[in-house]
């Protein structure tokens, strides 16, 4: 009797009732039904108790960090540097969009907040170059789920939170599938670039861009502390497969600057002084994410903490460095983060609530007896779960669906030998990717709204890229280093 | 059936909170002819926090929750008397005590907080006893605690006691915590053995564990007095004596489940010291602030406190009395 | 024709409706101004939290407690603004198709659910709120009152079971403004009614 608050669920969402109260009316119209009004309390505790959540907080925090770098020109400077390494290429500006999310993704958490901001960037810019509006639009719909696969994200904070698994863990995993997606993109364009003649881009948009002194200086020595960051991390890869003269970790650290000097020194006579300009402005923003990992990595603070860094890293710079921001523009970005984080929390809520309903109906033991009565094959069922969550996907928010189908479906795989991390991020970029699927896909609507072009049109040009992004999840489902690796070496899972 | 008792408890199905209710439902269903249905929620499925479990006992949608004492401490602050230290010096005497009227003691004080909603059918055990553990080194005395990062709950008495040998009490949510260890976030807890292994956390360098036992991990046992006193007496009894058989299976279970995590610790290189008679009359000495805080600061703290020492030294002496006739 | 009484009807109601949303507007910009003085304030405690553990090596132990207050108090202030300008997510695919008098029906139809819903929802919340758990003690958080030579005052659980409870009371009052709007707009398309100007788009996640 109770489970047919499922269907009703589904039938109220379709007829366009707000996500929020279809989570809550369908089971407690039918706890009604059933006479269990007293578990209708249930229900209201868990959406306050859902959103009452200190990891949760992660969310709001990146919400604002994303909000302030736009607002503070710091995704503009992104784009510039995507385009002065992508832009020469055939579909050029196709595959500065796809760039620009895969680093978009590094500071910010959410795919909405990265089509909004590349979208209303780089949809009239891809248009003025000759590209059609649906196209520009797709891609901008198709890359922006690269948002929540890299870290940091707020999906994967929502996972971790209903499921018990490390933030940092998660955070991790997905940073290769992240890439993957981007560069399966960069693939598709490619193959159209041929086919359809995409037009190539300038590599530089804009010659009069400038940096500041005291920027050039920061700029020059991040610079090269990075790349000497780079260089040890491929020395520490080697060490994994060969035994390295034991040097003393200060030593190589100036060796590696020295290097480094070397390095730029030869690279800058290959540039012109504008590609430097825009390289160099570029510096500071990326220092976001290695600021969020490193943190966490190096055990200076938790996930959640991390966020208000990177919030405090954004002020820093755009109110201080580049100045591009002043004191009076803050109440505006904190209203906008405020307010997109206060509709996932409640959303978020609701959706612990529905879970409730989900346990009472006994649903999960009855899901996991039929699926293990299919196979107990897990590559046999992986396949078969993801079909499930796509379908899903195509209809729910990634959050909701992760709050609802995370604990159901998890012990299952874990149960069946899946790394519990392996699986986190199947679900994950499935779901995620679902935010592009029709019909209830929020990054259609939005790049709709950014670009004025039809939902119905973008879901149509979005589906060669659906194809290669569906091609992924199978990749990342069975080859589980895909996911797993980096968080090995780093010793957050086994 | 009759009655539908629907049980839940926070922890997973390896937890020993699972065990005791898988013994209470076998009892209660059996000895009641199947009069009574035993319906079981294991994890966060109906709620998540010790507030929001008691809210639904107290109004009915939840009938039998477990509770630790930390998430029991913001409605019944007393409870957390069993996170005093070093009041109770082995398990016979804390299965004695949490047979006798001290529980019966903090039933009435909690039914009477409750406006008589909630009733506190038996205290068991979760884990065995908290310990020392910390990344760094050999914890021998109170000393060595000295700018030790602990993770604690977020709750006063725990922090209290942190501070008071030394170290610096930092609360950490319990998903993050492996992390915080690997990292140096944080460089100790006070768990029990077997949430240690359960959590891998000598993977993250949890390598020294000081068996100073400082405090009983006890399982607080509440059932919604509406729905216990609107079933006939015969049925009362069930359920009484199937709690019965829950708390002897959660003394039980630990014990038997910690063998394996002490040897696995061990095994993986672990440290595990047990304080000598004099340190650990040194770690009592440096505790003594916490009683005096909890005291002063909890309300029905010196009642129950009382109420504590008195089963306590009760109980030795019945103890102590049954040393007398066995051992000769 | 039959719409004639139910027109007189919502003619009278017109003034009180100019009212409602005359009043939820300024209540909602209220609101808009706390919900991003909490979310600085919460980035800003959990920055002292990591500078104390970090640097000085001593974590407060009220600070998560507190931002989680903030964070509450966030949502329950700028979520209603957020469900006034559209921003609760929804498929309204089938509505767009729909001839224009039935979309306006079955947009009322699902006024009607969120109205059940939101309606229950106060119940429960007073419920919630002035129930014995409310009257429990937070485990962190004070107010310092022994600072100004004073008592330290623990904070309750209902100060913070409240934010939801005021959440839903304003989602309610913002639902019922939409009911009337969809009224008026459904028989008087032409009625003129005040627009607040501080409306912008919302997106989620
Ligand atoms: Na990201
Ligand atoms: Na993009």
């Amino acid at each position: 009797m109770l489970v047919w608050f499922l269907p009703l669920f589904l039938i109220l969402l379709l007829v366009g009732l707000p996500v929020f109260f279809a989570l809550l009316f369908a089971p407690g119209f039918l706890l009604w039904l059933n006479g269990q009004e007293r578990d209708i309390a249930l229900l209201y505790r868990n959406v306050y108790q859902g959103m009452n959540s200190f990891p949760l907080m992660a969310i709001p925090f990146f919400m604002l960090a994303g909000e302030m770098m736009n607002r503070g020109g710091i995704t503009l400077r992104l784009v510039e540097f995507s385009q002065a390494l992508m832009g020469h290429l055939r579909g050029g500006l196709a595959h500065v969009n796809i760039l620009s999310s895969i680093l978009f993704a590094g500071l910010s958490g959410s795919a909405v907040a990265d089509t909004s901001a590349l979208g209303s960037m780089l949809i009239p810019a891809m248009e003025k170059n000759g590209y059609s509006r649906k196209f520009a639009a797709a891609v901008t719909a198709a890359s922006s789920v690269i948002g929540p696969i890299i870290p940091p994200s707020g999906i994967m904070i929502i996972y971790a939170y209903v499921m018990g698994e490390s933030v940092a863990a998660l955070f991790l995993a997905g940073i290769v599938p992240g890439i993957l997606i981007g560069a399966g993109l960069m693939l598709v364009v490619r193959l159209m670039a041929d086919k359809y003649d995409l037009p190539k881009a300038e590599r530089i948009v804009k010659a009069d861009r400038t940096i500041g002194p005291v920027e050039n200086l920061i700029a020059r020595v991040l610079a090269r502390i990075n790349m000497a960051g780079v260089l040890y991390i491929i020395w520490a890869l080697i060490g994994f497969a060969v035994t390295l003269p034991a040097i003393n970790g200060w030593v190589l650290f100036v060796v590696f600057l020295l290097l480094s000097e070397g390095i730029f020194f030869r690279a800058r006579k290959s540039m012109s002084e504008e590609a430097r300009t825009v390289y160099k402005r570029a510096v500071v923003p990326l220092q976001t994410p290695i600021i969020i990992l490193g943190g966490i990595l190096g055990g200076v603070f938790t996930p959640t903490e991390a966020g208000a860094i990177a919030v405090a890293y954004a002020a820093v710079i755009s109110l201080m460095l580049l100045k591009s921001m002043t004191i009076r523009d803050l109440p505006d970005v904190l209203r906008r983060a405020a307010m997109t984080s206060a509709v996932v929390l409640l959303l978020v809520g609701a959706a612990m609530a529905f879970k409730t309903v989900v346990s009472l109906s006994h649903t999960p033991e009855t899901l996991a007896a039929f699926m293990l009565g299919l196979s107990d094959n897990p590559l046999t069922l992986l396949f078969l779960i993801n079909l499930l969550l796509f379908i899903v996907g195509m209809f729910l928010d990634a959050g909701p669906a992760i709050i609802i189908l995370g604990p159901i479906l998890g012990p299952i795989f874990t149960d069946l030998g899946v790394d519990s991390i392996h699986f986190a991020i199947i679900m994950s970029v499935n779901l995620t990717v679902g935010l592009a699927t029709p019909p209830m896909g929020l990054v259609l609507f939005v790049a709709s709204s950014v670009s004025g072009e039809r939902v119905e049109t973008i879901s149509k040009a979005i589906l060669p890229f659906l194809a290669v992004e569906i091609a992924v999840i199978f990749l990342i489902t069975y080859v589980p280093a895909i996911s797993m690796t980096i968080p090995r070496l780093t010793g957050f899972a086994n | 059936q009759e009655f539908t008792i629907r049980a839940t408890a926070n922890s997973n199905e390896n937890d020993e909170d699972y065990d005791g209710l898988i013994v209470f439902k076998d009892y209660v269903e059996a000895a009641s002819n199947g009069a009574i249905e035993v319906e079981l929620f294991i994890g966060t499925q109906l709620c998540s926090t010790g507030d929001e479990c008691l809210q639904g006992v107290a109004d009915g949608s939840i009938d039998v929750y477990i509770s630790t004492s930390g998430g029991a401490a913001s409605l019944f602050p007393y409870v957390q008397v069993l996170d005093l230290p070093y009041l109770m010096r082995d398990d016979r005497v804390a299965e004695h005590v949490m047979q006798g009227d001290f529980v019966r003691t903090m039933r009435d004080m909690a039914l009477a907080d409750s406006d008589n909603t909630i009733r506190l059918m038996t205290i068991g055990n979760t884990g065995g006893w908290r310990n020392f553990a910390n990344t760094q080194r050999r914890i021998q005395n109170p000393e060595d605690m000295e700018g030790l990062k602990i993770r604690t709950v977020v709750a006063e008495l725990p922090q209290e006691l942190v501070t008071a040998l030394g170290a610096s009490p930092t609360p950490i949510p319990w998903p993050e915590l492996f992390t915080s260890f690997q990292t140096g976030v944080v460089e100790g807890s006070k768990n029990g053995i077997t949430d240690i292994m359960g959590m891998r956390f000598p993977d993250a360098g949890l390598q020294y564990v000081t068996l100073d036992r400082h405090a009983y991990m006890g399982a607080l046992w509440f059932m919604s007095n509406e729905t216990f006193m609107s079933m006939p007496e015969d049925m009362r009894r069930v359920v009484v004596d199937g709690f019965y058989a829950l708390q002897q299976a959660t003394f039980a279970s630990p014990k038997r489940k910690s063998i394996d995590a002490y040897a696995e610790f061990v095994e993986g290189g672990g440290d595990l010291y047990v304080p000598t008679p004099e340190e650990a009359a040194a770690f009592a000495e440096a505790a003594q602030p916490v009683y005096t805080w909890f005291e002063e600061n909890v309300e029905g703290g010196p009642e129950i406190l009382g109420a504590l020492r008195e089963a306590v030294a009760e109980a030795e002496a019945d103890i102590d009395a049954s040393y007398e006739a066995d051992l000769n | 024709m039959a719409l004639g009484p139910g027109r007189n009807i919502l003619n009278t109601l017109l003034a009180p409706l100019r009212i409602l949303m005359t009043v939820n507007s300024a209540i909602l910009s209220v609101g808009r101004a706390l919900a991003w003085m909490a979310l600085g304030l919460m980035v800003l405690i959990i920055l002292y939290q990591v500078i104390m553990r970090y640097v000085f090596n001593s974590a407060p132990n009220w600070s998560e407690e507190a931002a989680r207050f903030l964070m509450l108090w966030m949502t329950a202030f700028i979520a209603p603004s957020a469900y006034r300008w559209g921003g609760f997510v929804s498929i309204d695919m089938l509505l767009r198709m729909l001839p224009k008098v039935l979309a306006s029906i079955g947009l009322l139809i699902l006024l009607v659910i969120s109205t059940i819903v939101l309606w229950t929802a106060v119940t429960l919340g007073y419920d919630h709120v002035f129930s014995f758990v409310g009257r429990g003690n937070s485990a962190s958080l004070r107010i310092p009152l022994d600072l100004f030579g004073g008592e330290r005052i623990r904070f309750q659980n209902n100060w913070m079971f409240s934010s939801l409870f005021v959440c839903v009371i304003m989602l309610f009052v913002i639902n019922v403004e939409l009911v009337l709007r969809t009224l008026v707009a459904m028989t008087m398309p032409d009625a003129k009614l005040p627009h607040d100007g501080a409306e912008m788009p919302v997106g989620a996640e």
